[in-house]
């Protein structure tokens, strides 16, 4: 399925010039049950690898979050067992830390659940879909069942999305996906760009939907970074997505959602399958959302693993890009298969190809600052770096 | 926990506000999947000391084995569920082995409702449209009506039996076909003799129409003439069997489910569900609780013997049920669900929703546990006007 799956997608013909096929934006990460991103055996032969291929958190949920689900295992009318949802409080939740209402948020099975029902939404055989590259590719995967074409767009010499072009392809699309940081370039851009980019698509093509994904948003440190959550309460066909998968370590959980105006939630509502989000995630969520502290401690976690990891690069002449994230994406000079494998016998796990930075670029997940010391003297061997990290 | 729960459902004094009148005359579940919430502020207001007789729950919940397995799981929480220990792969594969099958047979729902859904838009299209019955589980009539897809719905019969033959018949160019089995509200049951000869007429008048077969309530069938249908996955490319465990493993609330078919046919849906539905930490409590036969086998026997308490009484006092073989019974109240509904509610029991078209006679009961089956048909018996013999009088 991998296979003829990619080989599909890179077949769409992209009209409009400049543009590149669309198997940037769909088919890194292959849908459905057999999506196996790491060797099973590698459990199974009692081994424990540094899991750096999924950005995902390495120390999960706080302990309030964790009480709050052993709470609810406990609870009077035991709610695992009924169908009634804490998501309305979720959403209340949410509402009230971005001061907007119920109404202006939906809950999702992770961010997955929402980046899916937008491009169910607002993508089609006659509306495209455009994104960045490299990018995440949820949304691709979607519009690929679809039939929906895909236009990706170049990003530039830093790797941040090439804003001009990508307005430019939103003429006529029925969606842009716009993750903000980027993924798997962990770049971020500055609320102004956003904001340009946004007015630009509403004054050329307003009946164009916008997803920007702020997945890794907690991470950022560049203040030239804001979310465009108020940006999206007030503006038409403007969504933001948010995960509690990330900084707030919840992967597991799947819990995410999406925020902005009532009608243009309401579009995704419409098709919502609304039994998505389970009893333990949601009251998880609900008590991480008002543990503030937490999160700071592990954003600020984050970023000394981060400026250690990136160091470690940079003074071993690797060029990893502007992280804003808990992952890099480094140019390894070599093929990201190439350095995966060796480094996956080595018991540490990297993340998946990029392309079109396939060749080059690896991206790796930011685990604890011990894991990282651990990682880095795998990725000196890997690399043939003469030993010199602390 | 469930001592506890018992005592405090002894002591509940109930304050249904009105305003959950329309949850408990639509039923929890097809509420929560038709409004997801933000539409739902009445949602928070349902009393949590009513009796939920009204969404085909298990009244204990998870067995201790899962609660155990998901306090292990919580080191994986913040991992994907593929990386977590026991994995979304790890169940996939107990279950295949459960059913002499391989992984690749199996893939995995939010419940099973993410199934039914992901089943109309991979297999039926605006040109092949869905078969179903009435009334049955309303999931993929509903998609199918939201998408637009030609939906048929042929009536059950006297006995809520489905009418296997016209859907066969109805099947020919459809895309899917849609089996409760054993079928909701009705609770009635199809052997696998006629099942197996509807299969075989569809494969052969049809060949590309996908048959689903939803076993959501598989493990409460006490009727000997039932066995799964899982077993004809070998021989048709085109069945898929859909579980849940969200009734006999007591865990609506954590939203998992999967189907069983060939290899194509699992892949084809799968494409359509969400990549991560699994729970990291429901997985593990999934794994555990289909180990765990016994307590499945406590949970047959309990919901039996609460069946028959409760449809004794029916029959008894000169109401007809069908033979329910499920978690619910299915009963000929001769007067309006919804009016049933609402005067249960005043005296805080939630019974099930209106059902077209028996809307005007038919109530679907679920059970709960024994005690609150003794309290819930004191209610009946005042909402009913049956006499009853109170020491003292007036």
């Amino acid at each position: 399925m991998a296979l003829s799956r990619r080989g599909f997608v890179s077949t769409l013909g992209i009209g409009a010039a400049g543009l590149v096929g669309g198997r940037i934006l769909s088919g890194g990460r292959v849908i459905g049950p057999w999506s196996r991103p790491f060797d099973e055996a590698l459990f199974a032969q009692g081994a424990q690898p540094l899991l750096l291929h999924n950005n995902e958190n390495p120390l999960g949920p706080g302990e309030k979050a964790l009480n709050a689900i052993r709470a609810k295992l406990t609870e009077r009318g035991i709610p695992a067992a009924r169908y009634s949802s804490p998501a309305g409080q979720l959403a209340s939740a949410v509402a009230s830390k971005f001061g907007c209402k119920p109404e202006n948020v939906l809950i999702g099975c992770g961010s997955t659940q929402i980046l899916r029902n937008a491009t169910f939404a607002f993508t089609s055989p006659t509306r495209p879909l455009v994104g960045g590259s490299p990018t995440y590719e949820e949304c691709g995967d979607v519009a690929k069942l679809l039939g929906a074409s895909i236009k990706t767009v170049p990003g530039d010499s830093n790797m941040r999305h090439d804003i001009e072009a990508m307005a430019a392809a939103a003429v006529g699309a029925g969606l842009v996906f716009f993750d903000n940081p980027s993924n798997p370039a962990a770049t971020v851009h500055p609320a102004t760009a956003v904001q340009a980019f946004v007015e630009k698509v509403r004054s050329t093509s307003p009946d164009t939907a916008i997803l920007i994904d702020e997945a890794y948003h907690d991470y950022v440190t560049d203040p030239a970074h804001k979310t465009q959550i108020p940006l999206a309460l007030e503006t038409p066909n403007l969504l933001v997505a948010r995960t509690f998968s990330k900084a707030y370590g919840m992967a597991g959980l799947r819990i995410g959602y999406a925020i902005g105006r009532a009608d243009t939630i309401k579009k995704l509502r419409e098709l919502h399958y609304g039994l998505s989000t389970n009893v333990l995630g949601l009251a998880a969520a609900i008590a991480s959302i008002q543990d503030d502290a937490r999160l700071q401690q592990e954003a600020q976690r984050n970023t000394e693993a981060r400026k250690f990891t990136v160091d470690w690069f940079k003074s071993n002449g690797f060029k990893p890009t502007d992280s804003q994230c808990n992952f890099l994406f480094v140019d390894v000079k070599r093929p990201a298969r190439e350095f995966r494998d060796a480094c996956r016998k080595q018991d540490v796990l990297v993340g998946r190809d990029f392309p079109p930075f396939e060749k080059s670029h690896a991206r790796i997940s930011i685990g604890t600052l011990d894991e990282m010391k651990r990682a880095v003297g795998v990725f000196g061997q890997v690399l043939g770096v003469k030993a010199a990290a602390a | 926990m469930a001592v506890s729960r018992r005592a405090f459902v002894r002591s509940l004094t109930p304050r249904v506000g009105p305003s959950s009148a329309a949850i408990a005359a639509r039923g929890r579940e097809a509420w929560a999947a038709e409004h997801p919430h933000g539409e739902e502020p009445q949602a928070a207001q349902e009393s949590p000391l009513a009796v939920r007789l009204n969404s085909n729950e298990n009244p204990l919940g998870p067995g201790q084995s899962a609660l155990g397995a998901i306090e292990r799981a919580f080191a994986y929480a913040g991992r994907y569920p593929m990386n977590a220990r026991p994995s979304m792969a790890d169940f996939r594969t107990l279950v295949a082995k459960q059913n002499g099958l391989k992984i690749e047979n199996v893939c995995l729902g939010a419940g099973s409702g993410e199934i039914l859904e992901c089943a109309v838009m991979a297999f039926a299209s605006k040109s092949r449209g869905v078969v179903s019955a009435a009334p049955t589980f309303e999931s993929p009539g509903r998609t199918a009506k939201r998408v637009q897809f030609p939906l048929t719905e042929i009536p059950v019969d006297d006995a809520g039996k489905l009418d296997l033959e016209k859907m066969s018949g109805a099947s020919t160019g459809a895309g899917l076909v849609f089996v409760c089995n054993p079928n909701n509200p009705t609770g009635a049951v199809h052997g696998t003799d006629p099942i197996a000869s509807m299969v075989s007429k569809i494969a052969k008048a049809s060949p590309d129409t996908v048959i689903l077969i939803d076993e959501a309530y598989h493990e409460y069938v006490t009727d000997s003439a039932y066995a799964t249908a899982i077993p004809l996955v070998a021989k048709y490319p085109n069945v898929i069997v859909s579980r849940t465990l969200s009734k006999a493993h007591g865990m609506a609330g954590l939203r998992l489910g999967y189907a069983i078919g060939q290899k194509d046919a699992i892949d084809k849906l799968a494409r359509w569900t969400m990549p991560y539905n699994g729970n990291a930490l429901v997985v593990a409590a999934g794994v555990a609780s289909i180990e765990d036969e016994a307590q499945i086998e406590r949970e047959r026997r309990r919901n039996t013997d609460v069946r028959k308490f409760t449809t004794d009484f029916f029959r008894n006092n000169g109401f007809k049920t069908s033979d329910s073989q499920a978690n619910f019974i299915w009963v000929n109240l001769r007067r309006p669900a919804q009016e049933f509904a609402q005067a249960c509610e005043k005296q805080g029991i939630l019974v099930g929703r209106a059902f077209p078209p028996f809307e005007k006679t038919h109530s679907r009961i679920s059970l709960g546990t024994m005690d609150e089956m003794q309290r819930a048909v004191g209610v009946f018996k005042n909402v009913l006007g049956l006499t009853t013999t109170t020491a003292g009088g007036r």
